[in-house]
């Protein structure tokens, strides 16, 4: 029998090939609802050899058949076996090689039809689709179904319509109306064609002549309505009616459709427009990313040239006044500690307290490096170090407070109220704990405090003995310890102090040997700080009274009110608008700010006008008029130049043109103020720093640990911003 | 629910050809502006699938396919005209499962009802070919076997 079940083997194999590569998926069956049926009955008693039923009945058919059945039953298992996927719910037959493919197995190699890639497609794409969740219909989906939608917008839903128009269709002899209409149109008319082209239709309202025999006749006969012509019928009428009903519905139909489509597409809209606006943030936030690059790439050449420069010098001793390139043109990035990566932005994380009164002026060498700070009524401004955040020493010398500092490296200028200006060597604080003069002038090193509170009661006796001072000084560098001989000490008269003006000096700006100082006499002076001789003076009141020619236009009546007040009344004082804690102060200051670059100037002064100078010349040759109010601070950089005022705006001007590029305005007067090409960080009489980011044009502030009074003063470098405030505390950021 | 599907009947009669032409075109302008609505597309399928034509249906499963990836809203729908689909093509697994599914949510509907009373039917009339086609290859096979024997006891 081996042979022959081979043989039969061998024939059914060519069915069972073919058909099993036709049925990639053999997938047990899901459940039916409905009972076994008949034919199922019988499929599960010839085939449940297989499934491992014990049934009495189905042992006498396997056993009746058994050259058939095994063979091609085992053949098929096995392939069905191999492919079998099972889904979810149990399924209740476990193969599907049955009858019913067996069945199907003809018409597929009949060749009538080949299976297509769209079949298998469909197939193949049924496993996934029954896996998706089917959510409850809602919406649009619950009241529409789509075979009702279907049903409204087929073509043949406006069969009804059309047929009901041409019920109305009233029989007439040809009137010729479309060669009047092709004419009128300006068409050329065709030899007359046949009724068959369509009748004419025309309104039931009109009441037409109808010639029963042709034109010959001329009488007319009474009119009759094209509607009484036709009867329609009350079958015809209701139905009529019906369908006019259906197409309402269907029109009711195809409205909520159109309506759900285009909420669809607002939602659409309106997620696009949200990516859109996200993009064009990213954009902005490139932007600044790019002008930071750059001014990265400006202090990498800087410090290029400098190493270059420094490497011939490395073996002479450092000279005294080895006065380094100015930070505040420097717009690389600085060197910071590594941990000062890991602080949060925008906090305060170190508050230095040790003055009494309200900050007046403060400036530091480089991040964590030494900060000079200056309050009101304190002649002696505080060296701190910034690193440890302990105070070094004290700046002595000036006999009333001091209004401006700037700090380069070791090197230091202070201008004070008494209307002189301090040059200081910060490294010699280090040494005794006192602030020093340079090398000629002398001061004396001391670390006792006590003696310190002897010098301060004996008052002004050392007065001006110059002589002294050269002398003595050694000795008192020594460590000696002699009251009288310090009391003796004065630092006035030293030639190191630049004296000059008459009037308070509230500003100025130094870079290598070239000092510029502006003061409440309304003059600007510029000095050589290797000789320590003033070289040029600049009068305000000369430029204000003597106008050039400018191009932004006349003097606005507030400013002219403001000259006027200047140059007439004998000191200047303004009342300050309120702080935010409402004190207001009288601002003296008539010299806001000053700062120059090469031989170019620019000041801002009280009358509100913000001066460019030529040092050269002495001559301002521009003013830029727009605000209202004192200047109280000022910077620029090579394109623009900002100002802020008491009149709560800060200016940024462009600075060969002269036009006002923007107004930022405020809630109250702006007392300082610092910008790079991403930001302007100012103080603008509140607790917190207001900080504009110039790229994407957001306003936000500094807060967090901040100061508890207005501030007043603020100076940044890269990533570290030190600020003084009305609080009496000096607090250090992270920006 | 007001579930309003049509009877598998409704499935075997043809839209005219000037019909589904004007289905199609709609489709493909709107194809061409590059958003299909829900509605066009499935009057586009629908026709397809009452179509005679057996690319016609596999186009207009497929369409239907889509809908249902598409809209979940629609999909309990298209549970319905996907089984009714597959089964006018003869896929009666597949249209039994989708059938069965559409069950599982709706038990009290009568056209998934009538309809999976049609898919076992036809299932059934296949299931006789089979067994024609069995008892068929039986016989040749006892035939064949028969000869060979013969041979064989010749020899």
């Amino acid at each position: 029998m081996p042979s022959t079940s081979q043989g039969g083997s061998s024939n059914d194999n060519k069915h069972n090939a073919p058909r099993a590569a036709l049925e990639p998926l053999v997938t047990a069956a899901s459940s039916s609802s409905s009972g076994p049926t008949k034919f199922e009955l019988v499929q599960n008693a010839i085939l449940s050899r297989f499934t491992h039923r014990k049934h009495d009945s189905t042992k006498i058919l396997s056993d009746l058949a058994p050259v058939i059945m095994t063979p091609r039953m085992i053949n098929s298992t096995a392939n069905a076996s191999l492919r079998r996927q099972t889904i979810g719910p149990v399924p209740q037959s476990r193969s599907k090689l049955d009858f019913a493919t067996l069945g199907r197995a003809p018409l597929r190699l009949g060749g009538s039809r080949r299976i297509t890639s769209g079949d298998l497609q469909i197939v193949e794409a049924t496993e996934e689709l029954l896996l998706t969740d089917i959510p409850e219909p809602d919406g649009l989906a619950s009241d529409v179904s789509l075979l009702r939608g279907f049903n409204a917008t087929i073509p043949s839903a406006e069969a009804s319509r059309t047929r009901r128009r041409q019920m109305r269709n009233v029989e007439t002899p040809r009137l010729g109306l479309k060669k009047l209409g092709m004419s009128a149109r300006g068409l050329l008319t065709e030899g007359e064609e046949d009724g068959h082209d369509g009748q004419s239709v025309t309104s039931e309202e009109d009441v037409v002549v109808v010639p029963r025999e042709g034109h010959g006749k001329g009488k007319r006969r009474g009119r009759e309505s094209l509607s009484a012509a036709k009867t329609l019928g009350k079958d015809e009428l209701t139905r009529q009616s019906k369908e006019i009903m259906r197409d309402k519905e269907n029109i009711h139909v195809r409205r909520s459709l159109i309506h759900n489509e285009i909420s669809e597409i607002s939602l659409k809209i309106a997620a696009l427009d949200g990516i859109r606006v996200k993009l064009e943030q990213d954009l902005l936030r490139l932007h600044e990313d790019e002008l930071e690059l750059d001014d990265e790439l400006e202090g990498v050449k800087e410090r290029l040239e400098f190493e270059q420069s420094q490497r011939p010098q490395k073996a002479a001793a450092s000279q005294p006044f080895h006065l380094p390139h100015t930070s505040r043109r420097r717009k690389g990035p600085a060197f910071l500690p590594s941990e000062h990566d890991e602080l949060p932005p925008g906090v305060a994380f170190m508050t230095l307290d040790g003055h009494s009164t309200p900050l007046t002026a403060l400036d530091f060498s480089e991040p964590y490096g030494t900060l000079v700070s200056a309050s009101q009524a304190d002649p002696q401004p505080r060296v701190w170090d910034l690193f440890s955040g302990a105070e070094i020493g004290r700046l002595r010398g000036h006999t009333d407070s001091v209004r401006c500092v700037q700090v380069e490296d070791h090197v230091c200028l202070t201008g004070g109220a008494d209307g002189s200006v301090r040059l200081w060597d910060l490294r010699r604080v280090d040494m005794d704990g006192e602030g020093e003069g340079e090398g000629e002038r002398g001061g004396w090193g001391d670390g006792e405090i006590v003696m310190l509170g002897e010098i301060a009661e004996e008052g002004e006796e050392g007065g001006s003995v110059a002589g002294d001072e050269e002398v003595t000084e050694s000795g008192i560098r020594n460590g000696n310890v002699n009251g009288k001989q310090r009391a003796t000490e004065r630092d006035d008269c030293c030639a190191r102090v630049l004296e000059g003006h008459t009037k308070a000096v509230t500003a100025l700006y130094f870079e290598d040997d070239c000092l510029v100082t502006g003061a409440s006499d309304k003059t600007l002076r510029q000095w050589d700080l290797s000789t320590g001789q003033c070289v040029m003076t600049m009068d305000i009141l000369w430029a204000i009274s003597h106008p050039q020619r400018t191009p932004s236009g006349l003097l606005p009546m507030a400013n002219a009110m403001f000259s006027g007040a200047a140059a007439s009344v004998g000191t200047f004082a303004v009342p300050t608008p309120p702080y935010a804690d409402g004190s207001w102060d009288m601002y003296e200051d008539f010299v806001g700010g000053v700062q120059f670059w090469g031989y170019g100037l620019v000041s801002g002064s009280g009358d509100g006008a913000v001066r460019m100078w030529d040092m050269r010349t002495g001559q301002a040759h521009r003013t830029l008029l727009g605000h209202s109010a004192p200047v109280t601070c000022l910077q620029f950089d090579e394109i623009h130049i900002a100002s802020g005022s008491l009149d709560k705006t800060i200016r940024i001007w462009d600075l060969r043109a002269g036009g006002v590029f923007e107004t930022l305005k405020y809630d109250h007067a702006v007392t300082a103020l610092q910008f790079d090409t991403r930001k302007i960080v100012a103080a603008t009489g509140e607790n917190g720093i207001k900080v504009y980011n110039r790229t994407s044009m957001q306003h936000s502030t500094l807060q967090i640990n901040g100061h508890t009074k207005p501030v007043e003063r603020l100076r940044y470098m890269d990533r570290y911003m030190v600020s003084g405030g009305r609080d009496s505390a000096v607090k250090i950021w992270s920006l | 629910m007001a579930s309003d599907l049509p009877y598998a009947a409704d499935a075997e009669v043809s839209l005219s050809y000037d019909e589904l032409e004007v289905l199609r075109l709609q489709y493909q302008k709107e194809l061409a502006q590059d958003y299909v609505t829900v509605q066009t597309k499935f009057n586009y399928a629908w026709g397809l699938v009452k179509a005679p034509i057996r690319e016609h249906q596999v186009e207009g499963v497929r369409l239907l396919q889509e809908l249902y990836r598409a809209e979940p809203t629609r999909r309990r729908e298209c549970l319905y005209y996907l089984a009714l689909g597959h089964y006018k093509m003869g896929n009666f697994e597949e249209a039994k499962k989708f059938n069965a599914l559409l069950m599982e949510k709706e038990p009290s509907n009568m056209q998934a009802m009538s309809l999976a009373q049609l898919i076992d039917r036809g299932v059934a009339r296949e299931g006789y070919i089979g067994m024609a086609l069995v008892g068929g290859a039986a016989a040749i096979g006892t035939l064949l076997v028969a000869g060979l024997i013969r041979r064989a006891t010749r020899k």
